[in-house]
Formats: C-alpha cells, structure tokens, sequence
C-alpha cells in the first residue's frame, strides 16, 4: 500500500469488501478476514494487517513451529521486502516461542496491544501441530450391540 | 474439542410458529404471518383467548442469539481454508459443510478441524464409514 494514503482511508475503502473478507450470513452476519497478518481473523480495523501502519502476523511454519511476520514501518510502497519474517522451530518449547514473539514486538513498542492475541495464536497453532487424537469407536447400542455380542 | 464458552441458559420465548388469523378456518387463508388490519379484528384489539401475535419483545437474549443448543454459532465452510479462519474461534464457532461439496474433501476438511479443534456440526455427513 502506498505510503501517501493514510491506513484510515485504506480501511473505510476495503471495510466494505475486500480479498482477505469472508462474510456470512450466519450468526448474524459474521465477518472473518484471511489476512495472513491479521492474529484473530476478526475483520476489524484493529487487527487487519493491511490497514495498519505496523501489524504482527502468526502462522504455522513448514516444519512445526511458527513463524512471526512484522511489517517493516517505512516501506509500505515495497510490498515485496515489507515484511520481516522471524521462524521458530517445532523443537523450540513454547513458552520460549511466546516470550521471543512478546520481546521482539509488544515489549519493544511494537504493537504492544496485540501481546495477548499474539501468543493465544502461537500457542493455538502449536496445539494444532500436536498429533491428532484417535476418537474412541462408538459404543453400539440396541439390536448392534447384541449382534456384536453373540460373535 | 475445544472446551466451549460458557454462556447464559439459551431461553426461546416462544416456540410455536405465529399462524395467520382464521387460516385454521379457511384452507385459502394461508398460514404464514399476516398481521391482522380490521378495525374489528379481536386478534389485532389482543382480547383475551385469542392468539398471540408476533412481537419484539419474543426476540433472544443477544448473548444467546444465533446459538445452537450446543452453544456454538455456525459458520458455513467451503474448503480447509475456510476451517482456517476458525482457529482462534473454536470456542465459539462450528464449523458447518456446505452441502455441496464432496464427500472426498469433506475429509480433508474434517481432518483439518480435528487439528485444529474445530467442531463441524454435520460430520457424519455424505463420509461414509466402514461398519
């Protein structure tokens, strides 16, 4: 985004509809956002990394672990080298993830009213790395369960 | 599963549907809602042992408007990105599959919420499971 256009305009111009904006009917009319610097999905000015001079970003990295974009204030007209990305490895324990992610953005200034939502998504992604739980089978009832018994 | 939020009880005021005035009568007389207009109309003047008529004040509570009796909202997906966007929602969003999309994706789609702690209300769906 071009530097020459204030972050407020950018919002009132992509709150209607955008790329990154998913809308639904459901539960009265919820509003979700793909950005991938947006930490809760909620489609609000607050988290949206696009309509905000600084924004930090969490997503799963290729290997486990997760990887933190920030983006670089000043550079909004290079789109390409806009972002800072910073990886931490699945071997990583997470409490260090999370106080790495805190130290090098909330506790620097950088977007400190995001500390909380920005370890919530670390620690919701490596929870999902986690291997997946077979569910229990299902307990028969009624003519099943006794045809299961007599074999 | 994501452990659910907790929530007021869910109240619904009034279950039954608002049939129109006097379509028990006539069978021309449809019974979708038609508030009642006549200057005579005992329905319309709310005398006693007529019936209700729809009105705000039968609206939910807005903490428990939109909820499932599971206590989740329901949000249609289309594919795995959709699942996605639920990721720090799983408390209080389900997950529910368009029904237009196959029983080959509606796996990976399954797969992915089960990772994710995401529950789809329509799981059984279409996938077919060895019995």
């Amino acid at each position: 985004m071009a530097s020459n256009i204030s972050y407020d305009l950018i919002w009132e111009i992509t709150r209607q509809n955008s790329s990154y904006l998913v809308k639904r009917k459901q539960a009265g009319g919820v509003q979700f956002s793909r950005d991938p610097l947006n930490l809760t999905n909620k489609h609000s000015k607050k988290y949206e990394g696009y309509a905000n001079d600084k924004a930090i970003g969490i997503l799963p990295g290729e290997n486990g672990g997760v990887t933190l974009l920030t983006k670089k204030t000043g550079s909004a007209n290079k789109p390409s080298s806009a972002l800072h990305t910073t990886k931490f490895g699945s071997n990583k324990s997470s409490r260090k993830t999370y106080r790495s992610i805190v130290s090098s953005t909330a506790k620097k200034g950088y977007r400190p009213d995001l500390r909380a939502e920005a370890v919530s998504r670390a620690s919701a992604i490596r929870k999902s790395q986690k291997p997946v739980k077979q569910d229990k089978p299902a307990k028969l009832r009624g003519a099943k369960a006794r045809k299961a018994n007599e074999q | 599963m994501a452990l659910l939020m907790k929530h007021v009880p869910i109240v619904k005021k009034h279950t039954a549907r608002f049939n129109r005035h006097q379509s028990d009568r006539f069978k021309c007389v449809d019974p979708s809602w038609r508030k009642p207009k006549g200057i005579d109309n005992r329905v319309r003047r709310r005398f006693k042992g007529q019936a209700a008529m729809p009105k705000i004040g039968y609206g939910s509570n807005k903490k428990t408007r939109h909820l499932m009796p599971s206590g989740h909202k329901a949000f249609l997906v289309k594919n795995t990105r959709d699942v996605d966007l639920l990721l720090m929602h799983n408390r209080t969003f389900a997950a529910e599959i368009a029904s237009a999309v196959s029983a080959r994706k509606r796996v990976e789609i399954i797969a992915k919420a089960k990772a994710l702690g995401v529950k789809v209300t329509n799981s059984k769906a279409k996938v077919k499971t060895e019995s």
